[in-house]
Parts: C-alpha cells; sequence; structure tokens
C-alpha cells in the first residue's frame, strides 16, 4: 500500500507540532523584545530601545525560518496568535534580566526539539537545527554580557547612561 | 488490508459504523460513515481526525442544554457537514483512530521495507 503520510511530508506529527510550538516561542520572543524596546524608549534608554527593536526583527527572522522549513518539508506551518505580551517592566536591568530568562528557555526548547529528531531518527530536521543551536551560542552570550555591564559599570550616578550607551557594542566574536 | 486494483480503493480501517479507504489514485483517503462518503488530502484527514478527537464527550454528556447533544462539524475542505450525535461522535473516533493507526503503521513498515529496496 502506497505511504501517503510520507508522500505528503517527512516530518512526524509530533515533530510538525514541536516546530509549529517554537514559530509561537520564536514569535512571542520576537513582540516581547519590541515591548522592551518601546519601554526602553519612553524611559528615555534610545540605544537599548534601538538594540531590541534589533532583536525583535532577528526572532521574527528566526520564525520565518522555522515557518518555511516546516512547509518546505510538506508540513503545515501555523501562524501563530501571539497575546499577553508585558508592556511593563520592572526596571532597566530588569529587561535584560528576562531577556537572558527567554533566550535560556529558548535554548531549552531548541535542545528539547534536536533531542526528539534524534530519537525519532529525523536527522534533517536535526541537521536544519544546528543552525539555530549556534546562534543561541551568540544570543546567550550576548545577553549575559549585557547584564554584566550592569555589575561592571554600575547604575549608580551616570551608570544607566553609561550602561545604554555600551549596550550596541556588545557583540560575539568566537 | 485487501488491495483491489480496479478502484485503487485500499480498505485500510473497517468498523460496524464506517469504513476508511486509501485511494491510490487520488492519493486521498475516503471516509464512508453514516451512509455517506467524504475524501479527504492526507493533511485534511489528519486534521479531521484530530478536530474529532478534540470533542469533548463528557461535556457533551454534562450539558443539559438541547444543543449540547449535538457537534456540527463545518470544515472548509469538504463540502459535507458532518451533524454528530453522542454515539456517532463515539463511532467517529473509534473509525479515525483505528485508521490513523493503520496509516501510521502502513508508514512504519514502508520505511522498514525501503531499506532492502536497493
Amino acid at each position: 500500500m502506497k505511504d501517503l503520510l510520507r508522500l505528503r511530508t517527512s516530518l512526524t506529527e509530533e515533530i510538525e507540532a514541536l516546530l509549529n510550538e517554537q514559530i509561537k516561542m520564536e514569535a512571542r520572543s520576537s513582540s516581547i523584545y519590541l515591548s522592551m524596546s518601546s519601554w526602553c524608549d519612553r524611559n528615555g534608554f534610545d540605544n537599548s530601545a534601538k538594540y531590541l527593536e534589533k532583536q525583535s526583527g532577528e526572532e521574527r527572522g528566526h520564525m520565518l525560518k522555522l515557518f518555511r522549513f516546516v512547509n518546505d518539508m510538506g508540513g503545515k506551518a501555523i501562524s501563530p496568535e501571539i497575546t499577553d505580551i508585558p508592556q511593563e517592566f520592572d526596571s532597566f536591568k530588569g529587561v535584560f534580566e528576562l531577556a537572558l530568562q527567554q533566550e535560556i528557555n529558548v535554548t531549552a526548547s531548541f535542545n528539547r526539539i534536536a533531542d526528539r529528531c534524534f530519537k525519532a531518527k529525523d536527522f534533517m530536521t536535526f541537521q536544519f537545527l544546528q543552525w539555530f543551536l549556534n546562534e543561541q551560542i551568540e544570543e546567550e552570550y550576548v545577553a549575559r554580557r549585557i547584564l554584566e555591564l550592569f555589575e561592571v559599570i554600575g547604575e549608580e550616578g551616570t551608570g544607566r547612561w553609561q550602561i545604554d550607551k555600551n549596550i550596541p557594542g556588545v557583540s560575539y566574536g568566537e | 488490508m485487501a488491495d483491489n486494483n480496479y478502484s485503487q480503493l485500499i480498505e485500510v480501517f473497517s468498523t460496524e459504523h464506517g469504513t476508511v479507504y486509501q485511494c491510490n489514485r487520488n492519493n486521498n483517503f475516503v471516509v464512508e460513515f453514516a451512509g455517506n462518503c467524504s475524501a479527504f488530502k492526507t493533511g485534511n484527514f489528519l486534521d479531521f481526525t484530530r478536530r474529532v478527537n478534540a470533542i469533548n464527550l463528557s461535556e457533551m454528556a454534562k450539558n443539559t442544554s438541547r444543543h449540547a447533544d449535538i457537534v456540527i462539524l463545518m470544515l472548509h475542505y469538504t463540502e459535507r457537514c458532518f451533524v454528530l450525535t453522542m454515539k456517532d461522535v463515539i463511532r467517529l473516533k473509534e473509525l479515525l483512530c483505528g485508521a490513523k493507526a493503520m496509516i501510521e503503521l502502513n508508514s512504519i513498515v514502508n520505511e522498514c521495507l525501503r531499506q532492502y529496496a536497493f
């Protein structure tokens, strides 16, 4: 009997569902970064606002990369519904603590999917995920480095102004 | 699974109340249920199965209002409108879940056979 399941897609139902969840996670991440950008802009942290807006665009790029992959493999990519995005944050430092936590969650999620792909012997998706796992090294490094600025420079006096000034310069060099 | 080369319809799974066939000519699935036939592409068949499985039977049983006695499924990929009583839902769930398991089993068998194909 013809294998219509395989003719339709190389993705199993489970992996397709996991990838769609990840699409949602990236979209949510993009929305939160945008909301953080708005908060920073309202509170006078212009450089951070620009940096976070750029991050938001990157997360959306990640979402679209996953989205296209699911469709290219014959699956059904689902445009996610995103609600309950926080619009207010406790503090300037709190914004970046949340950003790091978000990146840690994304890494954990990609690790889980990679693990499932390996167990399901879906090496095409496993290979595809390598790009994201590499990307997470940079994302986590930058988020952690930015948080360290709060310790190194300190928030007193013109500290926050200095931190804001230095944020766009934080980058990862392998 | 009996193979019928003439019609290209292969019985995938059958219960007292219906049958799911695979059509090898059109690459789709035909669901025969309650005296009617409906054809579904693979993705739509899986989606239909998901939607039927998502029907909350205990909620139907608990809810005393008259509208809770039936579920109406209007799906964009089929012209048929499914008006299901609780009994129909149970029967359709049984049919679709059985068919899905057989389709997945067929996929696993094919995957195993592929390693000997070349």
